[in-house]
């Protein structure tokens, strides 16, 4: 009991709290708030660790792009966020401002490229179907390390080629662009290998160069010899084996492609082409493809009088049937001193077409072979191709009846002398004959033919001729008695006459067989002249050796 | 003699907070004074520490106030269409949709309330310590709407919960809680927790202690 405190009355019987002794140290409570600034703290941390690059990107138009919704997606993993969407100050494009995770900073260069995936249909393709509902994103494309910037120009179009994609870039030179496009497939065997990736004007507007890219392992097949072509479309060829659809893929028809072989005709395929090996040419169809390329083009000029219709550039000119060149050009000429009119034909002959045998041909001395051929009778003529289209050609033969002449010059070109086509020689050949039958004198022909024809009247209604009949008449009823009279009194006789004439012949032949006994008595008769004339011979040796015994008589033994 | 307001505390006497047991307390006995003689409870005559604590779970509802409002508290997936949304987007949603009431609740119940609660208990907190004079009856009456109030703020934890459970369509409709509910959820209870450990009595001790009268011994 503290006696300095006097108790309260009421509080005096009040009981006394038990004291416990314990030292307080700071209030435990302390921790709940250091708990919330280590967890806020950590929170701040990973934030700020995280926080990758903050990056802007500039795009025509912001369609389909929402601030704080659109995603950045790199191969469809998220990396990033549109923070939001600005105008550019002159209006002209959408600054998007991103936010990027920490990874992508390791992946962000010069050579970023961004662009939209929306939902794009193009003939040939559809893609980003998936961003209808889930909204358009922003896809990256790393690219190859470089220069870190944080600003970068998105494209308008996904790119054909992505870093990621391994394969090689080949280009193509081309006349002109054709259907081929950005994105256009490119065939191997109708396998599809590759895209065009860009085309761009050549610096000096002489064509377009393209630049393909085909896939790994693909560009092993693109060899030295290996012949690019445009597969746009179909190719339908009409041939004597009828009709021949070529076509690479129902694709190709509608957004062009481009092929690549390498043409069995112009040797087995060679080594793989290296990328540095320059370009490649681009034929406009698989038929150039096919086609020799040719160096050397030697031109001549052809003078026609008639029509050429049915003759176009790039008509073939044959020799004997083979393609040896093709006509340039043409054009019609009017002479005004002698009011003619003349057609001359440009052709081009690539002399190597023709394989020289026995000897190396110099294609460029084959204008004074020309000029040779032409001596011996070369002559060109038109001709026509086809009956149904009424394509012309030009010929070249050989005519020897020609008169000779010797290849002209005009110019810079040498010209080669002509022939009418085979057309107008019938022509010319069926006008003379029309000129002959207008020759002929037909009234005077048929006039003659008239007379004479009534003078045969005139005969043979003739009394004259009447009577000739008549007398004839007689004299055949004359013949006709006699004869008769032959057949009963004369012809009886004669038989008779023969009869005995064949009785005579049987005996003769009777007597003259060979066991008849004429033939026995003349045999023996024949022997017994035989022994006479043996004895004459002695008689006559006799004589020869003794001839004094004619007088002295046969000596005996002397 | 005017009648002087005498409270358990100048009369050296303290409430057992858990049996209402009075008990006197000796002089030169510790603070806190003891036990309770009959239930053994901890016996003190205004809350233990109630400054400190108060303070603490108030910094601690503001550590968390920030990531409970940055963060976002629910992610809706619908037709593959992800939208993270925070308490703020979620009631700039509900306005540009029209829903103004829907919005309005969320809007004072998740953001206006908590942090109303908060400058509340700092705004007494600072009076309390600084020993202002000022109105000691509006606030208590500020100090009571803090308690009635706060647990109110729940009411967007449990519209998430439900949402969270009921909406399973999977690729049509899903929603998920995010981490912001966390922290909110944090932030509330926290909040309430700093609100009860106030002790409004020493709003009014300022005043008793001019009422005393100083009587010399």
């Amino acid at each position: 009991m503290n006696p300095n405190t006097p108790p309260e009355p009421e509080a005096a019987d009040l009981p006394e709290p038990v004291i416990r002794s314990g030292k307080r140290s700071v209030s435990i409570v302390w921790l709940v708030p250091l708990a919330a600034l280590l967890i806020g703290g950590w929170l701040i941390y990973k934030a700020i660790s995280e926080k990758g690059p903050e990056i802007t990107i500039s795009f025509k138009t912001a369609e389909g792009l929402e601030a704080g919704k659109t995603k950045i997606k790199c191969r469809d993993v998220e990396i990033g966020q549109v923070q939001e969407i600005t105008l550019s100050r002159d209006l002209n494009q959408v600054i998007v401002k991103a936010q990027l995770i920490k990874e992508a900073a390791a992946f962000l260069s010069e050579n970023s490229r961004f662009w939209v995936v929306r939902a794009r249909v193009s003939a040939g393709s559809v893609t980003g179907l998936s961003t209808v509902f889930s909204g358009a994103y922003i896809d990256i494309d790393p690219g190859a390390p470089g220069k870190k910037v944080l600003h970068f120009e998105g494209l308008e179009e996904p790119p054909i080629v992505t870093t990621w994609e391994k394969g090689r870039h080949f280009d193509l030179l081309a006349e002109r662009k054709g259907s081929l496009d950005v994105g256009s497939p490119v065939y191997y065997r109708q396998i599809e290998v590759g895209r065009v990736a860009a085309y761009s004007l050549a610096p000096d507007g002489t064509g377009i160069t393209f630049k393909v890219f085909i896939k790994d392992p693909y560009p092993a097949f693109v060899r030295q010899n290996t012949r690019f072509w445009n597969a746009s479309g179909i190719d339908l060829k009409l041939d004597a084996r009828g009709i021949q659809v070529n076509t690479e893929s129902f694709v190709s028809m509608l957004v062009g492609g481009v092929a690549f072989d390498v043409i069995e005709k112009f040797g087995p395929p060679a080594a793989a082409a290296d990328p540095e090996a320059g370009s490649f040419r681009l034929f406009p169809d698989r038929q150039a493809a096919e086609e020799e390329t040719y160096t050397v083009q030697n031109y001549y000029l052809l003078h026609f009088t008639s029509s050429v219709r049915g003759l176009s550039p790039g008509a073939p000119v044959e020799f004997r049937g083979v393609q040896v060149g093709h006509v340039v050009d043409f054009r019609l000429d009017f002479d005004v001193n002698r009011n003619t009119f003349d057609i001359p034909v440009l052709i081009a002959i690539q002399p190597e077409r023709i394989h020289a045998i026995g000897g190396e041909d110099q294609p460029r001395q084959s204008v004074k072979r020309m000029e040779a051929f032409v001596e011996k009778g070369l002559r060109a003529q038109l001709r026509s191709g086809s009956i149904v289209t009424g394509q012309q050609y030009v010929a070249l033969e050989f005519f020897p009846d020609e008169p000779p002449t010797k290849l002209g010059r005009e110019g810079r070109y040498p010209s080669i002398p002509t022939l009418p086509t085979q057309f107008e020689e019938i022509g010319t050949k069926l006008n003379r004959l029309i000129a002959k039958l207008e020759d002929l004198p037909i009234d005077q022909i048929g006039s003659d033919l008239r007379d004479a024809v009534q003078g045969a009247k005139r005969i043979t209604n003739a009394p004259e001729l009447m009577d000739a009949v008549k007398s004839l008449t007689a004299a055949v009823n004359e013949i006709q008695g006699l004869t008769a009279e032959l057949r009963t009194q004369t012809a009886p006789e004669i038989t008779a006459a023969l009869q005995q004439a064949q009785a005579a012949l049987a005996a003769s032949a009777a007597s003259l067989q060979s066991d008849s006994p004429l033939q026995i008595r003349m045999k023996i008769a024949l022997e017994e002249l035989a022994a006479s004339a043996r004895a004459l011979r002695v008689l006559a040796d006799f004589l020869e050796r003794q001839p004094g015994s004619l007088l002295r008589g046969k000596e005996t033994n002397q | 003699m005017r009648p002087v307001a005498r409270t358990a505390k100048s009369q050296s006497l303290v409430s057992c907070g858990v049996c209402h047991l009075l008990v006197r307390k000796l002089p030169g006995s510790p603070e806190p004074p003891g036990r309770c003689p009959r239930c053994g409870a901890a016996l003190h005559s205004r809350k233990p520490d109630s400054i400190a604590r108060t303070w603490a779970l108030v910094i601690a509802a503001l550590f968390f106030y920030v990531p409970a409002n940055v963060l976002p508290i629910t992610k809706v997936t619908s037709l593959g269409v992800v939208q993270l949304d925070t308490i703020l987007s979620g009631v700039i949603y509900f306005i540009h949709s029209g829903m103004w009431p829907i919005a309005l609740v969320i809007f004072i119940a998740s953001i206006f309330v908590p942090l109303l609660k908060l400058l509340i208990l700092m705004l007494l907190l600072v009076s309390v310590q600084r020993g202002i004079r000022w109105r000691p009856k509006d606030r208590t009456r500020l100090y009571r709407i803090t308690e009635a109030i706060g647990r109110w703020s729940m009411v967007d934890i449990f519209v998430v919960t439900i949402l969270v459970a009921l909406v399973h369509l999977g690729a049509l409709a899903n929603i998920e809680a995010q981490a912001g509910a966390a922290f909110f959820a944090a932030v509330v209870v926290i909040t309430i927790f700093a609100a009860m450990s106030f002790d409004p009595r020493l709003i009014w001790d300022v005043k008793e202690s001019d009422d005393e009268p100083q009587h010399t011994p």
